[in-house]
């Protein structure tokens, strides 16, 4: 159905050209627009009116890779642009900037051939500014949200070169698989606007100036970008306003219409869910994303005939990563830790884990079954496999398991003793800031008391269990990590001998950062090697055979173990148009497609 | 009287060293410090998490970032840079003052206005009908949280339809130009925050006022007021109220510092532009020279209204003498 939806927009596309090719339609878009993918719209749009959306904290900055902050790289991804982008329902990468690009044949020199584009300053986007911010900004190490280690390949960073004002040329020091998708995260900062307060750029200045550029006291028109919109108006701590982008032209509906439609989008500034969803009942807010909590409740207002819909889309977007639960591998306790090494033990852990109550209670249903971790949507990297490996909730299963273990109740105070004759006990740490995961957390210690294991509960400040993680200081722990559809971009967590690899961090030597092999189990190595291999590699199919291996090695040996994955779920009011659910279930609605009915 | 004031200046400076030791102490007793949170983000290389503690000086030893702090201050008058906006803290605190200001000093006047009044129609009228409904009333406003006032005032507009929820305009009117339709907005808004923030302040001043004027009724002299056939009016209020109102003199000085800080949770819960949930923010993120410039404000409001009390008690009390 999807494919022939898509098949159907496709067409309506070809007339659009025709349009624009025959009549005053694009008069006012660029020579050699792209068109955005027809998936992403129900209806052409009507031109004007403001869409307000809302984030929960200030922007910290208007510096897209001066600081670490959700808000600023949701507002700055309006204003800015990559030269590759991620489809926002498919994740399949499409040209951004850049309208076409060659690989050579030995796969290190990618040519990209820009786009006419102009800067919302009306001044020509050029190669010069893709080269100045990948050395300058991306490569900066002194950058705070530098992307330095995403173009280092073998210990070489990739290189960058003007060819003429609209090619650029980038050296691979290997061929590097995931490099068109690292690309469509770097967004094209101007030259001309921060050349002079960028080190590297500007010799005079101490190295991190560039960090203190584009702060929120920036007079907004000195910030300028080639996305849809322009910053306008910043009130601290109420709201941000963006206009339209005058000198945006280059992406067009499937119709040949010019977007963005509406002229206005307006970030409110909420920092409590609660008010967030008072305002959208309001009508104050025009779409919202919501939690498993609040999803019934305005369901069943939109049921009674409220002015808005309620979607729980597919889980497409891989952050957060399923929540898991890990072992320390190298805790202090020698029981403890022979124990958490034992496969057995983690298989007899994940038998006790009770997937199905947990979607059921903690997430009101809206919940699927994890992948490990690559999410069943994502098509290019999933491995089915794995779901087929996935241990049921058997906790007969488990008790026979830990009786294999020498793990009896000797002494029948109902908890098991280690060979020792202490009892099985450890602390499990949880995020008491996250409310599902300290709902998951006391789950779990109902179900392994009943096993005869003791967990005695640790919960702290969400902030906190990171820190404690990669310190290693726990026994057990439930976390999630921001992650990211191609495993390439997040080996710093998956692949062992890495800073993030934390349940077993003796895998790397914490002075030099460099894997230790010695300590790692086979399966480890095997794992260790995959990622390489998928570095490398450029072809699609091979890299997903060597990810498909990787994830069946997950689900086997379970170094961690996947519970759940919560939808994505989102409240829309009737009167906004292009935030829908397409037939995949995958949610779909962007700033630059949505207009007012 | 003013060798004490100058006296007592004096020691102020000293005082705000000592304040500043403790606080920055505490700031550094807790586990992790703004640049822990890179160690944890797969985003961040271990290269950059190193390169990023070291370029905001967290890898000094903390005697070390005090002393570089206080030299800016003293040197420069640079209170130093947020590490999480990149800017200097004294504007990312200047942007917040002009909104709290105006909250938390419209709360204060409203309970003023509110209690001492009705404090002292209890006081006069003890045991009566309304002495009892007020005094209750007085009990609830005090055991109610503020926060929790908040949201159920909120959540009766919102039933009521209202679409004035949170904020203190409504999103159509943060950046409009002032004019009347504006300042009706915002007293739309305004009063939520008044009521919910000034109600437990209300209480407790109007117990304080209510209690102090029964005793002073008691007096000798009220009752010579009244024999020597002085009119009732001016027996309360010019010889018992202005006795009576003493210690809540004292009070207002004690509460100058909550004009910046005692609104948090509150605010939080209305969502208010002002500095309570940017200084709580500050702290869960240990974002450390914002929250010790702003812990340092409270410090100097607080020394300042001691010794504003301490001035206006003389101006109230000729009896009291500091020379």
């Amino acid at each position: 159905m999807a494919r022939a939806a898509r098949r159907l927009g496709w067409a309506a596309l070809a007339v659009g050209v025709l349009l624009v090719l025959g009549g005053p339609a694009g008069a006012q878009t660029a020579a050699d627009p792209k068109v955005v993918d027809p998936i992403l719209f129900e209806a052409p749009g009507v031109p004007g009116g403001t869409l307000t959306l809302s984030v929960l904290s200030s922007p910290r900055s208007f510096n897209y890779y001066g600081v670490i902050d959700n808000v600023t790289y949701e507002i700055m991804g309006q204003v800015l642009s990559p030269l590759v982008e991620e489809n926002p329902v498919t994740f399949e990468l499409e040209p951004g900037l850049a309208s076409s690009w060659e690989v050579s044949e030995d796969g290190r020199t990618v040519t990209f051939h820009l786009r006419p584009v102009r800067w919302s300053d009306g001044e020509p986007f050029t190669a010069d500014d893709v080269v100045f911010t990948m050395e300058h900004v991306v490569l900066n190490p002194y950058a705070e949200g530098n992307e330095r280690a995403r173009y280092t390949i073998g210990g070489e960073l990739v290189r960058w070169e003007k060819v003429d004002d609209q090619t650029v040329r980038a050296i691979l020091p290997q061929p590097y698989g995931a490099f068109f998708r690292v690309l469509a995260h770097a967004l094209i900062l101007p030259e001309h606007r921060l050349a002079h307060l960028t080190e590297g750029a500007n010799p005079n200045l101490e190295p991190g100036s560039f960090n203190r550029a584009w702060t929120t006291d920036t007079p907004l028109d000195q910030i300028v970008g080639t996305g849809p919109f322009r910053l306008s108006r910043y009130d601290p701590d109420q709201r941000v306003v963006l206009t339209r982008n005058p000198y945006f032209d280059w992406k067009v509906d499937p119709w040949g219409n010019p977007l963005p439609y509406v002229d206005e989008l307006v970030y409110l500034i909420v920092q409590n869910p609660q008010v967030q969803l008072a305002q959208f009942q309001a009508g104050a807010i025009d779409v919202l994303t919501l939690n498993a909590a609040d999803f019934p409740g305005l369901k069943s207002q939109e049921v009674a005939g409220a002015p808005f819909r309620v979607f729980a889309g597919n889980p497409v977007t891989p952050t957060p990563s399923p929540p898991h639960w890990a072992f320390n591998w190298d805790v202090d306790d020698p029981e403890l830790r022979a124990l958490f090494r034992d496969q057995r033990f983690r298989a007899a852990m994940e038998h006790l884990l009770d997937r199905e109550r947990i979607i059921d209670q903690v997430y009101n249903t809206l919940a699927i079954l994890p992948g490990t971790p690559v999410l069943p949507s994502n098509r290019a990297f999933y491995n089915p496999e794995v779901a087929e490996i996935r241990r049921p909730y058997d906790p007969a299963r488990a008790q026979a398991i830990l009786d294999e273990l020498g793990l009896l109740d000797v002494d029948g105070d109902g908890i098991r003793e280690l060979p020792s004759g202490r009892d099985l006990e450890f602390t499990l740490t949880a995020s008491v800031t996250d409310q599902a995961m300290s709902d998951i957390a006391a789950l779990l210690r109902e179900e392994l008391l009943e096993a005869g294991i003791r967990v005695h509960l640790q919960l702290l400040a969400g902030n906190l269990v990171g820190d404690r993680a990669v310190a290693g200081e726990f026994q057990s722990i439930l976390h999630a990590f921001g992650n990211q559809p191609d495993p390439q971009l997040r080996k710093a967590i998956w692949q062992p001998g890495q800073p993030l690899y934390y349940w077993h961090g003796s895998t790397m030597d914490r002075t030099t950062q460099e894997p230790v092999f010695e300590a790692m189990v086979d399966w480890e190595r095997r794992v260790w090697e995959l990622f390489e291999l998928g570095q490398t590699a450029m072809d699609p199919a091979e890299r997903k055979a060597y990810y498909d291996e990787w994830q069946a090695i997950y689900a086997r040996e379970l170094p961690v173990i996947f519970i759940a994955k919560g939808m994505n779920l989102r409240a829309v009011q009737n009167s906004v148009g292009n935030y829908f659910q397409t037939e995949d279930g995958v949610l779909a609605g962007t700033p630059y497609t949505a207009y007012r009915k | 009287m003013s060798q004490y004031v100058i006296r007592r200046l004096l020691a102020m400076p000293g005082f705000m060293v000592l304040i500043s030791i403790v606080a920055f102490a505490v700031i550094q007793a807790q586990p992790g410090d703004f640049g822990s949170q890179y160690f944890s983000n797969p985003r961040v290389s271990y290269e950059t998490a190193l390169q990023m503690r070291a370029q905001l000086g967290l890898d000094q030893p903390a005697w070390k970032q005090y002393l570089i702090w206080v030299k800016g201050i003293v040197t420069r008058g640079d209170f130093g840079y947020s590490f999480a906006y990149k800017r200097p803290v004294a504007d990312l605190i200047w942007e917040r003052l002009a909104w709290t200001v105006v909250v938390s000093g419209a709360s204060l006047l409203f309970s003023w206005v509110v209690a001492i009044p009705i404090g002292i129609y209890a006081a006069v009228r003890k045991y009566s009908f309304l002495d009892y409904a007020l005094t209750f009333l007085g009990f609830i406003g005090l055991s109610i949280p503020n926060f929790f006032l908040a949201l159920v005032l909120m959540y009766l507009l919102l039933q009521a339809g209202a679409t004035s929820v949170g904020g203190l305009f409504s999103p159509e009117m943060v950046g409009a130009p002032w004019s009347w339709a504006k300042v009706v907005d915002l007293a739309k808004h305004l009063w939520v925050p008044v009521v919910a923030i000034g109600t437990s302040g209300t209480a407790s001043l109007l117990r304080l006022m209510r209690a102090n004027l029964l005793d002073v009724l008691q007096m000798p002299y009220v009752m010579t007021a009244r024999s020597k056939g002085l009119a009732e009016r001016v027996v309360i209020w010019k010889h018992a109220v202005r006795n009576a109102i003493n210690p809540l003199v004292s009070l207002l000085g004690m509460q100058l510092p909550e004009l910046l800080s005692g609104t948090i949770v509150t605010a939080i819960v209305l969502n208010l532009p002002t500095m309570g949930p940017f200084f709580y923010d500050a702290l869960i993120n240990q974002d450390q020279y914002l929250v010790m410039t702003f812990l340092m404000m409270s410090a100097l409001l607080m020394l300042l209204g001691n010794l504003l009390a301490d001035i206006l008690l003389v101006w109230v009390d000729p009896t009291i003498r500091y020379d």
